[in-house]
This record gives structure tokens, C-alpha cells and sequence, in this order.
């Protein structure tokens, strides 16, 4: 996956961007949605508490791959929505999928050596989208074009705010 | 809704995610074409003449030939990688899509670099490291803990 603080800045322009046209969408939402780019990232997990050893402790080999595709989203956006109130719950559900969401397709836009990006689609496919391979997680300039894109996006904010 | 309902409903939504992890693992095989490298260690001239995808670490680095080391369920197998023309250190992480030969060897199409070296690696964890810093602290300037409800409230609201 490409950095955090890449996936955080782009979700942050891309909600922000929506809140020109949604009202309700105030910085305040657009913080929660920003949230839900973190959830691929948790599978990250493993580094902590090794899949392989977890799975022979509980006696069934699992692996934490579901937490970077759509299924892992959904149903961890649904824990943290429940972290609020219940009036809030569907904005906070919609927000957080929608931040996962843009995260998974970020990451598939990564480089594969055979052109074909993970399964993120599972559990609903096992189809492999190709990728157009435009970066490596590890390239800093995806944090330049990240950062380039949210300033834009702050300034024009601003001055919307402003004027 | 009170608190132990919430618990409830959490304990279902973990238990759905408990399913997932063993399902995908079970069914890992529907969504990678190619041998893991346990599988290929387990039974490497069965593989012989098929075009795979590795991601392995380098080991070493000898003109157009890289050594990689891959992993899985806690078994390795070592790879000699022709045809690499591509800068990377020992340390660094390459995805390799190619043709396996005999005495493990790989003829490669296409080699991606991931990290070029394992500072590539610590690069991205300490940039996470901030986004998740910073994200904590713009998320707490606009919610707070409600210690009474157990949610989370907006401080202006």
C-alpha cells in the first residue's frame, strides 16, 4: 500500500471537494471519512501478531488479506460507526466506507509485475482489475503528488470560504 | 442503544470478520493464479516450465543476476533471477514475473522493484507513522469521548 499519510491527503481532497456540493459534509465529517483510509492498512497487523502463529494457537490456519478488500472495509467501518452516536451511524458508516474505498482503489493502482492488481473486490470477486502500475508504495513522489493535490484542494477551499 | 448492545453488535461484526480470515485463507488459492513460495519448496520441478509471480528479498546482487529469498507459512526458498536488469541493493524487495527453470532459476519478463533497498521499507512506516500521528490529532480537535455514553461526540455540537 502506498503510505498512510498519502492515502489520509488524498481522502482529505477528495471529501473536501464533496463538501462544495453536500451540505452537512463539514470539516468535522470529512475528518471521519479520512478515518476510513487507515482500515487496508490494519492488515499490517501481522507484524504484531503473526497470522501463521494465530492461526496454529486457535487450531485454523486464517490470514488478515480480507482486511485490505471490500469485506474487511465493510465490516470494519461498521465497528468504528458503532464508536458513535446511533444518529450518526450511517453518516459515519457511508463516510469511513467511502475512505476505505478510495484507499483499496489507490492501492490498486500499484505496480504488479504480471499487470494485475490484488483481489480487493472479495469477497464479492475474485476477479484480479488490472493495474496501470503507476507507483511503488515506497516511491516519495507519491507523498509529492498527494501533497501537491491537497494544498490545491485546501487553498481553493479556503477561498470559497472566504469569498 | 446502550453500551452491551453495542458490545453485541460488535461481537458480531468481529465474528463475521473471524470468517472472513479463515475463509480467504482457505480459498486463498481462487484469487493467485501462481504457487506460493511453501508450495514451490515443497515441490519445485512440479513447477518447472510455468511463468510464476514471486515477491522475494534480495540476497545478492551479480551483474544482470539477482539472488531473492521468498517466503511463506514460515517456509523459504532461494531463487536465482536471470535477466533482472534492474537497480536494487540486498535488502530491498523485488516482484519477479517469469518462467521457472530447472535448479531454481527464473528467467524474468518483469521485475518490479518495491523497496530498492530496506531503507525503502523504513521510509513508508515512518510516513505512515506521522499520517497516523497527524490524523489522531486533527480527529481529536473535532470529537471527544463522551465518557458517559461511551460515543464519540462532536466538541462544537
Amino acid at each position: 500500500m502506498a503510505d498512510l499519510l498519502s492515502h489520509l491527503l488524498v481522502a482529505y481532497a477528495l471529501f473536501t471537494v464533496a463538501s462544495w456540493r453536500v451540505r452537512w459534509l463539514d470539516h468535522r465529517w470529512v475528518v471521519v471519512g479520512m478515518g476510513g483510509v487507515a482500515i487496508p492498512d490494519l492488515v499490517k497487523v501481522d507484524i504484531v501478531l503473526d497470522a501463521d502463529a494465530a492461526g496454529s494457537a486457535l487450531g485454523i490456519p486464517l490470514s488478515y488479506a480480507p482486511l485490505s478488500t471490500v469485506g474487511g472495509v465493510l465490516l470494519v467501518a461498521g465497528l468504528i460507526a458503532l464508536a458513535f452516536e446511533r444518529d450518526n451511524w450511517r453518516r459515519v458508516y457511508g463516510l469511513v466506507v467511502a475512505g476505505g474505498l478510495s484507499a483499496l482503489v489507490g492501492d490498486g493502482l500499484r505496480v504488479y509485475a504480471d499487470g494485475r492488481a490484488s483481489a480487493w473486490l472479495y469477497p464479492l470477486s475474485n476477479w484480479r482489475p488490472p493495474t496501470p502500475s503507476l507507483y511503488v508504495s515506497s516511491d516519495p513522489l507519491v507523498l509529492v503528488a498527494a501533497l501537491v493535490v491537497a494544498a490545491v484542494v485546501f487553498a481553493v477551499d479556503r477561498n470559497r470560504r472566504t469569498t | 442503544m446502550n453500551v452491551w448492545k453495542r458490545l453485541l453488535v460488535a461481537a458480531l461484526l468481529l465474528t463475521a470478520l473471524g470468517g472472513l480470515f479463515v475463509h480467504e485463507d482457505a480459498t486463498a488459492d481462487a484469487r493467485t493464479p501462481y504457487p506460493e513460495p511453501h508450495e514451490l519448496a515443497a515441490d519445485y520441478d512440479g513447477y518447472v516450465g510455468e511463468t510464476v509471480l514471486v515477491f522475494g528479498t534480495v540476497t545478492g546482487v551479480d551483474g544482470s543476476e539477482i539472488r531473492i529469498e521468498a517466503e511463506s507459512e514460515g517456509v523459504t526458498i532461494d531463487l536465482r533471477v536471470a535477466s533482472a536488469s534492474t537497480a536494487v541493493e540486498p535488502g530491498g524487495v523485488v516482484q519477479v514475473y517469469g518462467e521457472l527453470r530447472p535448479g531454481q532459476q527464473m528467467v524474468a519478463q518483469n521485475v518490479a522493484v518495491v523497496n530498492d533497498s530496506s531503507g525503502a521499507e523504513w521510509y513508508k512506516y515512518a510516513v505512515s507513522a506521522v499520517g497516523a500521528l497527524g490524523f489522531l490529532v486533527v480527529f481529536l480537535r473535532q470529537w471527544r469521548l463522551d465518557r458517559e455514553t461511551w460515543t464519540m461526540e462532536a466538541r462544537d455540537g
